[in-house]
């Protein structure tokens, strides 16, 4: 019992990471029905980027965070003026397609830069480890469990609670409607990029975090896929409830089933819960029901 | 106030849709555009709102003028600060998934006064229905009341020109006739309306003027009396002619005697 609280535990706090890497993909998907296959990039140079501000010029963290956050969405927004807007108005797997390829350009990019070593990465945040019992929660996967909530609730009131979160909104449904109203489609879409692309990063530098940071952390990104197959391409809930379910399910998979002989079997566990909601909800728990009207 | 001149639009680079369109328009008038589908009368609206790029068409020859000066290839939302003309775009132009609150504020969206939220108090008094809606989503409103929203969400850009796309494309008749009494009130009140309909009768009934599009030309205009008499007008657009050429075949041949098509 004590092992499987623990695990739950775990799995929901790095799920909260997932989450708002899950985030990240569904408001560009909303946005721009794209699905941004560069996130993994998008979470190392967002990494890389705080790196610099926060290791290598001795920053103060909390300056150097949102300036680390301001340079990777400075990055989503320029990846979206030359890759995305050139497509505007054309059809949404064109774009998906350009996000394949500039995950390949960007991981070039990241390698000639920064070589593939690995770099250390610690930031020093004060202990908060908690122990309850037989219990114990580090201390790292607490703080990044907060600031990953924390980043998730300040997005949502932003989309929920202010006027450019309204134009974000109308926008996503339809861009034609958008501009007809004086929303400028085309801005909004640059915002949305920039956003998304800070919220990897905050998730980037909450997991480099964990361990260290190399070009290979991008796999981690491709959590992100069964986080919003599961919770819904469209829902922002569902990126919630599909993180904290991909976290405990790999938790829990990593503390019964890897022990069997089974090694590896934490990365695959989420993609065949993956399966299963597919065959049973094929939009996701919380895809959105199209309102149909002829 | 509005002039466009001699305006050629394809789209793709191939499908030629406006072949040499002039027309103008005067301030404080109805101006009715007729014409049966694919006549060009939609591309014709997105040219002049400054929106034939996002659908992948572009303007190839003529002009687009404001008080004389060319708008041609000027941003939407740049025509719509500069010249208070906002399109509405055809089929419920409205946001299904916000309620009809953030609709009326999404509309807003470009204006930074203070006046936004006694100008949404403005439109439910106009709208009443809409007040005891306003927290619903506008999907799951009816089409009268989509189409009422659409109207309210122009109104909040506070144009001075509105050019409106098929209002009444899919409504019964009586809320049409309704939906066209209150164009004719905004009129009133001083915005110019450019009027694309397919409901020829109730339209020029309320007109000032009206131009008859077909296949990317302009084949007929004048004032809206003239047209409601024209005898090609009331044949193939009020249904109301002479019956003479009973069939379809017939009524073809004569088109093409008059060079229409």
């Amino acid at each position: 019992m004590v092992d499987f609280t623990q695990a739950l535990g775990a799995g929901t706090l790095v799920g909260l990471v997932y989450a708002l890497l899950g985030l990240s993909i569904v408001i560009i998907y909303r946005a721009s029905e794209a699905f941004n296959f560069a996130i993994g990039e998008f979470l190392v140079i967002g990494s890389f980027l705080f790196y610099i501000f926060f290791f290598d010029l001795r920053i103060p963290l909390l300056v150097a965070l949102p300036l680390g956050l301001l340079a990777a969405g400075l990055v989503g927004a320029l990846v979206e003026r030359f890759a995305i807007k050139p497509l505007l108005g054309r059809s949404p797997l064109s774009m998906t397609i350009i996000t394949l390829g500039l995950g390949f350009f960007l991981r070039g990019c990241v390698q000639l830069i920064f070589g593939s070593h690995s770099y250390s990465f610690f930031l020093e945040l004060p202990d908060i480890t908690q122990e309850f019992g037989d219990l114990l929660f580090l201390s790292d996967p607490i703080w990044a469990g907060i600031l990953s909530l924390s980043t998730f609730g300040l997005i949502l009131f932003l989309l929920f609670r202010t006027r450019w979160g309204l134009a974000i909104r109308a926008t996503s449904e339809n861009q034609a409607k958008a501009m007809a109203f004086g929303i400028d489609a085309r801005f909004i879409l640059l915002i949305v990029w920039a956003i998304s692309s800070a919220c990897i990063a905050v998730a980037g530098i909450m997991i480099s975090n964990f361990g260290a940071l190399s070009s290979m952390s991008s796999i981690v990104g491709l959590r992100a896929i069964p986080v919003v197959l599961i919770g819904g391409m469209d829902s922002i809930v569902g990126a919630l409830v599909g993180g904290i379910i991909v976290g405990v399910c790999e938790s829990l998979a990593g503390a019964y089933i890897e022990p069997m002989g089974l090694v590896g079997f934490k990365e695959v566990a989420p993609y065949l819960l993956l399966l299963i909601v597919l065959l049973i909800r094929p939009y996701g728990l919380f895809g959105q029901i199209r309102i149909e009207r002829v | 106030m509005l002039s466009i001149e001699n305006l050629r639009v394809v789209y793709h680079d191939v499908i030629s849709v406006l072949n040499g369109i002039s027309l103008t328009l005067n301030e404080k008038e109805i101006l009715i555009i007729i014409g049966a589908n694919g006549a060009g009368k939609t591309t014709l609206l997105r040219s002049v709102a400054g929106m034939i790029d996002f659908y992948d068409g572009s303007i190839i020859d003529g002009d687009i003028k404001m008080n004389g000066a060319s708008i041609k290839g000027l941003d939407a939302t740049d025509i719509m600060k500069r010249f208070g003309l906002t399109y509405v775009i055809e089929d419920r132009p409205v946001f299904w998934y916000l309620t009809i609150e953030e609709n009326l504020g999404a509309a807003s969206f470009s204006r930074w006064d203070k006046q936004v939220k006694a100008d949404i108090e403005g439109i439910y008094s106009l709208f009443p229905v809409l007040e005891k809606l306003r927290h619903r989503k506008a999907g799951y409103a009816s089409g009268g009341e989509q189409q009422m929203l659409a109207i309210g969400m122009a109104l909040m850009t506070r144009p001075k020109i509105l050019l409106l796309d098929e209002p009444s494309l899919g409504l019964a008749p009586l809320i049409t006739e309704e939906l066209f009494s209150t164009i004719e009130g905004l009129n009133q009140s001083g915005i110019t309306i450019v009027l694309v309909e397919q409901n020829a009768h109730a339209a020029l009934d309320i007109g000032t003027r009206g131009y008859v599009m077909e296949t990317g030309r302009i084949v007929l205009d004048g004032s809206s009396r003239e047209l409601l008499e024209n005898e090609d007008v009331r044949e193939f657009y009020l249904g109301s002619g002479k019956r003479e050429r009973k069939s379809y075949k017939d009524a073809k041949r004569y088109k093409r005697r008059k060079r229409w098509l």
